[in-house]
């Protein structure tokens, strides 16, 4: 009977796997932390420095460059299911997101709503809908 | 599609996580593939056929309707 025990490989899937998602958590902190930075640096740390905000814009665009590197070598080390199940996560939090920027970008101007809606309320239905996706979808196949 | 994964692999005694390692997949796509709720790719049907030392159509069979 072969040993199959022996053929595993030294760098396995799994290793790969929490090395890259090690990576992916560094790097997205790293990219978060800048990005608070940004935010909040002008106000309470060099009141509105044009020179230094212009700094803290770039390292947050090398984080974000940095995190997004991070993010494709964690997708590319999956197994095809992996791969799947993220594509499909992938397709409905485009979908949901697209479908629900387009409406919310119309509600003031339909005056359904008095506020400036916020472009960055996608982010939050990108995150839900990605998460939702990646439930689905290991539901699917386990 | 149909496949032999669960039945060859307890003839060799491996248990799911042996024959993910060696196939270099997740324990997740073997438990799928036996259960028949995902068909492997090409390359990875292949590469079982050769772990398995069998030709792939011995391994894998595509359902009646299909």
């Amino acid at each position: 009977m072969r040993d199959i025990k022996s053929k595993s490989s030294v760098n396995s899937i799994s290793d790969r796997n929490k090395k890259n998602t090690k990576s992916l958590a560094i790097w997205t902190s790293a990219w978060l932390l800048s990005l608070a930075l940004v935010a909040f640096g002008p106000v309470l740390l060099w009141e509105y420095n044009k020179v230094i905000s212009l700094c803290a814009i770039a390292i947050n665009l090398l984080m974000g460059y940095r995190m997004i590197m991070a993010n494709k070598q964690h997708l590319e080390d999956l197994d095809e299911l992996q791969q799947r199940i993220h594509f499909v996560a992938m397709a409905l939090s485009l979908g949901v997101s697209m479908v629900f920027g387009a409406v919310f970008g119309l509600l003031e101007a339909v005056r359904l709503v008095e506020f400036q809606p916020s472009p960055s309320s996608v982010l939050f239905v990108m995150g839900i809908s990605y998460g939702v996706g990646m439930l689905l979808a290991h539901r699917k196949y386990s | 599609m149909k496949n032999r994964f669960k039945v060859l692999r307890a003839e060799r005694d491996w248990t799911q996580a042996d024959l993910a390692a060696a196939l270099d997949v997740s324990r997740q796509t073997i438990i799928a593939i036996e259960k028949g709720k995902y068909d492997p790719s090409l390359s990875l049907a292949f590469k079982a056929a050769k772990l398995f030392d069998l030709q792939i159509e011995s391994i894998f069979q595509a359902d009646e309707d299909s």
